[in-house]
């Protein structure tokens, strides 16, 4: 048993009388796992969630998410989060988009079979609306954009790491499950990256290759380096300049995912581009920081350790994932022009290799709107989900198939190949994978 | 060989050790075994070299910190369930906080506990090598036999 009187993290009187069961059963159990994670991460108190949340735990499938019989007790008692929330991706049901086998399907609809009744429930306890899913929720279309300095406690490691960095929200890296009670509580434990101590720099980065690297392999790089830490990266804004829009918002989205996949990094800075890092400097940097180069023969390095996991591993490519994280409008009118380009160039009008584009619903649907680019893409062999591509491996379902990325997140949860962007395009074109 | 760390999760249990150097991808490492209901959690991260294809079940595991997903978070209470968790997970830095709360959950929720201590310090991560029988105590004590 656990014994509350001997720990150190302050409470209110709201939060003892929680504790002391009068406000029910349920929430007694909340606030002890609350209290308890306080305690584990040296919380000085619990704080309030200032905005609206965003959950990792889309689908229901146990491990992934809470159980169902744990979300029937919230429902049951009437608790709902403080605020909104957008959740992870959509479950994989969008068959006509997936270029699926009739036996992989079946398995994905039984691994989903209750998908319909969990989204009811998460619309009871506080989701936004039934469309609310993508791990990109702060893009225009989406909308869940919480302003600088607004306190939340967020999961999903690519959505946190970026709210804390590029918007300067301030969450910590909250587990699944954790992240909902602590949005139905309404409050989060006073620690790590909601202080300004925690968010001080732990790693000074300098990034000193001959061009910009490839986003997800410098932040792999970073991420197996730093671990927890909190890198300070210099070097960046020569490449992506000093304007915190477009091209540079996309590249540190990918940056952040793969530190984040690949670490427990949950903020970084950039020199003269992120917003902390244009106020403070390198007077971020904490006293007794390490330092860390990377030149272009650590990503060289770096991409050539990737072992390939395809079951036949001289098989040619059957599938193209493209977008883990999802990708914005203007990543998807990139992969229009590129596309258009190398088919042009090749004499060719289809790709040789089917490839899934995966963004948020509204986001799809925006580039719908364009009709030409649409169906340009469509004809080319080209499809839109707004699922999660890891999705596609779930059960192995996908492990004998040969699937190309530019993903190194999903390649570090699958056995996707990984490739950069300027080599995926020669490989869906052609179909041919050199050397 | 004594090392005294935090108990977050407390009890008194003997077993068998298997260490990671790198951090540990709670995902990574236990998604194959929660997709296929497996009876026995084989670790399934291909970049972790020391841990890849281990059998991870009763085991006392230990890492420096838990890294990756925060979906990581929601398995230890599955894996507690489903019989095929760790005995103990041994951190020789500050827990992180995926897997403090993923603990905490499993063993408030779920009632299972794997005991949790946590900076035992770098030379605790040293000294212990695979197959060392470790006791561990309430007061956060870990003893390596």
């Amino acid at each position: 048993m656990i014994n509350f009187a001997n720990l150190k993290i302050n409470l209110t009187q709201e939060e003892q009388d929680i504790l002391h069961g009068k406000q029910g059963q349920t929430m007694q159990k909340i606030m002890e796992t609350l209290v308890l994670y306080g305690e584990a991460l040296n919380a000085e108190k619990l704080v309030e969630i200032e905005g609206n949340g965003h959950l990792v735990i889309c689908w229901p499938i146990p491990g992934i998410s809470p159980p169902m019989q744990m979300l029937d007790e919230f429902v049951d008692c009437g608790l709902r989060t403080r605020f909104p929330f957008t959740l992870d991706p959509e479950a994989p049901l969008d068959f006509e988009n997936l270029h699926l086998k009739g036996w992989q399907e079946q398995v994905l609809r039984e691994i989903y079979k209750d998908q319909e009744q969990y989204e009811q429930k998460m619309l009871q306890l506080g989701l936004r609306d039934k469309f609310a899913f993508t791990c990109n929720p702060y893009l225009p279309e989406v909308g869940n954009a919480p302003e600088r300095g607004t306190v939340l406690a967020w999961s999903e490691s690519a959505c946190v790491i970026f709210a804390n960095s590029v918007l300067g929200a301030r969450t910590n890296r909250n587990g699944a499950i954790i992240d909902l009670l602590s949005n139905i509580a309404g409050k989060t434990p006073l620690t790590g990256l909601l202080t300004d101590e925690g968010r001080r720099a732990t790693w000074l980065i300098q990034v000193a290759t001959s061009k910009l690297p490839f986003p997800s392999l410098l932040g792999a790089a970073i991420g197996q380096k730093v671990l927890a830490g909190v890198p300070f990266i210099v070097g960046l804004d020569r490449y992506l300049g000093p304007r915190l829009q477009g091209y540079t918002i996309d590249y540190l989205h990918e940056m952040g995912a793969a530190c984040a996949t690949f670490g427990a990094v949950g903020l970084y800075h950039v020199e003269n581009i992120t917003p902390e890092a244009r106020d403070y400097g390198r007077g971020l940097l904490a006293e007794g920081y390490e330092t860390f180069l990377i030149d272009d023969q650590t990503i060289r390095e770096l991409q050539a350790s990737y072992p390939v996991l395809w079951a036949d591993k001289r098989a040619k490519p059957k599938k193209c994932l493209i977008g883990c994280p999802h990708l914005s409008l203007r990543q998807i009118y990139w992969w229009v022009h590129q596309i258009k380009d190398a088919l042009v160039s090749k004499g060719k009008n289809q790709l040789s290799v089917p490839t899934i584009i995966f963004s948020a619903r509204q986001v799809i649907e925006k580039f719908r709107e364009n009709s030409e680019a649409h169906e340009q893409l469509k004809r080319a062999g080209v499809t839109f989900s707004a699922t999660c591509p890891l999705a596609l491996f779930d059960k192995d379902i996908s492990a004998d198939d040969a699937i190309v990325t530019n993903s190194n997140k999903l390649r570090a949860y699958s056995t996707a190949r990984f490739f950069t962007d300027e080599e995926l395009i020669e490989i869906i074109v052609t179909g041919e994978i050199e050397g | 060989m004594r090392f005294k760390g935090r108990a977050i999760l407390a009890g008194t249990i003997k077993g068998e050790a298997l260490v990671t150097h790198s951090g540990f991808n709670t995902l990574a490492s236990f998604y194959s075994c929660i997709c296929s209901q497996t009876t026995e959690a084989i670790c399934s991260d291909s970049g972790n070299r020391e841990l890849y294809g281990r059998n991870m079940t009763d085991k006392i595991i230990c890492l420096p910190k838990t890294i990756g997903s925060t979906s990581g978070g929601a398995l230890w209470q599955r894996i507690a369930d489903m019989g095929i968790a760790p005995k103990a997970m041994l951190f020789s830095e500050q827990i992180d906080s995926i897997a403090a709360g993923g603990l905490i959950v499993a063993d408030i929720w779920m009632k299972r506990r794997i005991y949790t201590i946590d900076r035992l310090g770098n030379e605790f991560l040293r000294y212990v090598k695979n197959g060392d029988i470790i006791k561990i105590e309430e007061d956060g004590t870990v003893v390596i036999l």
